[in-house]
């Protein structure tokens, strides 16, 4: 089991590079190598990093393939306006999934891929389950659970074709002090609005968390979709009141406007969050334990009160005094 | 300086004007401490408000006068599906798992809850799930007390038929099955909840045939209680008035 090469696409992001900087303790991982646009945010110490646009094709084959990883943990996403518009969100997320996964997919040595999805795969059509668990079908009704589909489609395909275990860790919202979050930038908000008729519950959950489960996932070449989201739920009432915020009732046709002044007071919403605010989000994380062997520490309701805590910049000194 | 030792002063010697305010902040906060359960409401992992729902067993009780029996055969911790028959328009299964709420302690959820603001959000918070057997399976595999109702009738000593859909998910998780038989009265008060012995089919099905099987049966079942409670009105109208010193109905 030790000195296996572990490869990770989106290694730049927060989640990328806290699930690296993890990997880089484990006693299993010989090798570590990061591929992602933005160069990591933590330090890394074993950590080869390679910047590098997902579009790049011929450059990504070239590494990966002779890197030639048992493990490819990929976590490039790019949910919609946490770094990218939606459009642009879209066309690099697909990008990176077929340059990174398909030179994965041309590796010998290969032997399990851990994919990052989300539970806005399931969708939130009327009748929907309330609370799917990993068997639900998969009725995306949102632009990002399109996005999350078409990755597990594709990893599913290269699982099949090849013969590797492939896993899909369907996270909730993830949130943390430096996540790029849309939901978390607009609960942070002085104010924000709330389905006055309906105020449904959703799950988060905090990135230490998630980071642990791809690690854990990567480590046991999980071969089946598993939801990662902390227990309990939270209304935007509810947020809202916790954190000591304003919240402002809307009923329906006024929720354009109000998403519009969001995004020019620097919070912009994406359909996936529009839709959580007006029909929920839960999701079944009994599995989570027995393919895992852990649930979240931190309730939904908790990592919501962390937020509110987190401060705005976080200030990391330098490890040397510079000369 | 002078301002200095005027604001000392104040401090030490209340003032008329200041205790009126210290009385009033009093007050506040004794009205913001009554107010706190109703301000501080969380929801569970399916939406479910227990403060809304502890609201609603205190409102119920101002229409029902809600008599529980049979609840010591539910299990303590584990799941279980309580079958229930339903009038139409009477909300058996809401008020059966208000009921249940109340005499057990524990959540009790109830399936059928539609999926159409602000009803259904509504619903939610009571701990109302979808009529979906997914739905219903993840809440007892949780281990969750769920109220399920037959299809409703206009007669009130009748039962509708039990969805055996509805039932796959107590057989595949392996969960007890309780029949139980609502009485209520449209006009009166009065009203009973009796849950009867947990079903187990008499023959060991592989296939579909063991839901459609146990439906039946608790269907049987639930016959058989309403039959054991009687109407809210039985006999001739001569036996309801208390002439014999016996009582009467």
């Amino acid at each position: 089991m030790a000195g296996r090469r572990v490869l990770v696409s989106g290694m730049g992001g927060d989640l990328g590079s806290r699930v690296a900087v993890l990997l880089e303790a484990e006693p299993w991982v010989g090798s570590l190598v990061g591929i992602d646009v933005d160069p990591p945010r933590r330090r890394l110490d074993r950590a080869v990093f390679h910047r590098l646009e997902p579009g790049l094709h011929d450059r990504i084959v070239d590494i990966v393939t002779s890197f030639n990883p048992h493990v490819v943990v990929h976590i490039a996403v790019w949910e919609p306006f946490s770094r990218a518009t939606p459009a642009v969100a879209e066309r690099l997320t697909d990008e990176a999934a077929t340059s990174i996964l398909g030179a994965a997919a041309e590796c010998r040595a290969l032997e399990s891929v851990v994919v990052r999805s989300g539970i806005e795969i399931y969708g939130r059509a009327r009748g929907s389950a309330t609370r799917p668990d990993e068997d639900a079908p998969i009725d995306p009704t949102s632009g990002y659970g399109r996005q999350l589909a078409g990755i597990e489609r594709t990893a599913a395909a290269i699982g099949q074709r090849i013969g590797v275990a492939v896993s899909a860790l369907r996270s909730g919202t993830v949130l943390g002090p430096h996540v790029p979050s849309p939901l978390g930038r607009l609960l942070r908000m002085p104010a924000f609005p709330f389905s006055v008729i309906a105020d449904p519950p959703f799950a988060v959950v905090e990135d230490t968390a998630a980071a642990r489960a791809f690690v854990v996932a990567a480590r046991d070449q999980l071969d089946q979709p598993v939801n990662v989201v902390a227990s309990g739920g939270i209304t935007a009432l509810q947020a809202a009141r916790r954190g000591r915020r304003v919240p402002i009732p809307l009923i329906g046709p006024e929720w354009r406007f109000a998403t519009m002044l969001s995004a020019i007071l620097g919070a912009p919403v994406p359909d996936h969050i529009v839709e959580m605010l007006h029909r929920g989000r839960l999701a079944d994380n009994s599995r989570m334990r027995e393919l895992l062997g852990f649930v979240p520490e931190a309730s939904t309701v908790e990592v919501i009160d962390r937020l509110y805590r987190w401060p705005s910049v976080v200030r990391v000194p330098a490890r040397q005094a510079a000369a | 300086m002078a301002a200095d030792v005027g604001a000392a002063v104040a401090r030490v010697i209340p003032l008329p004007v200041g205790r009126a305010i210290g009385a009033v902040q009093e007050q506040a906060a004794d009205v913001a401490k009554r107010l706190v359960p109703f301000g501080s409401w969380t929801v569970d992992d399916w939406g479910r408000d227990a403060t809304l729902v502890d609201a609603f067993v205190m409102a119920s009780r101002l229409r029902w006068s809600i008599v529980v029996g049979g609840d010591q055969r539910l299990p303590a911790r584990n799941g279980a599906l309580i079958v229930v028959n339903a009038r139409r328009l009477a909300l058996a299964p809401v008020l059966a798992a208000l009921a249940l709420t109340d005499a057990t302690g524990r959540p009790v959820r109830f399936v059928g809850r539609p999926d159409t603001a602000p009803l259904g959000a509504l619903a939610r918070r009571l701990g109302g799930l979808l009529a979906r057997p997914d739905e219903l399976t993840g809440a007892l595999r949780a281990g969750e007390l769920v109220v399920l109702g037959s299809a409703s009738v206009i007669h009130p000593r009748r039962v509708g038929r039990v969805d055996h859909r509805l039932l796959a998910p107590s057989v595949a998780t392996r969960t007890k099955v309780f029949p139980a038989a609502v009485a209520t009265s449209p006009l009166g008060r009065g009203a009973r909840l009796e849950i009867g012995n947990d079903v187990r089919p008499d023959r060991r099905r592989r296939g579909p045939l063991a839901e459609l099987e146990l439906a039946d049966e608790v269907e049987r079942r639930i016959q058989r209680l309403l039959g054991e409670l009687g109407g809210t009105k039985t006999g001739t109208p001569l036996d309801w008035l208390p002439l014999s010193g016996m009582g009467g109905n």
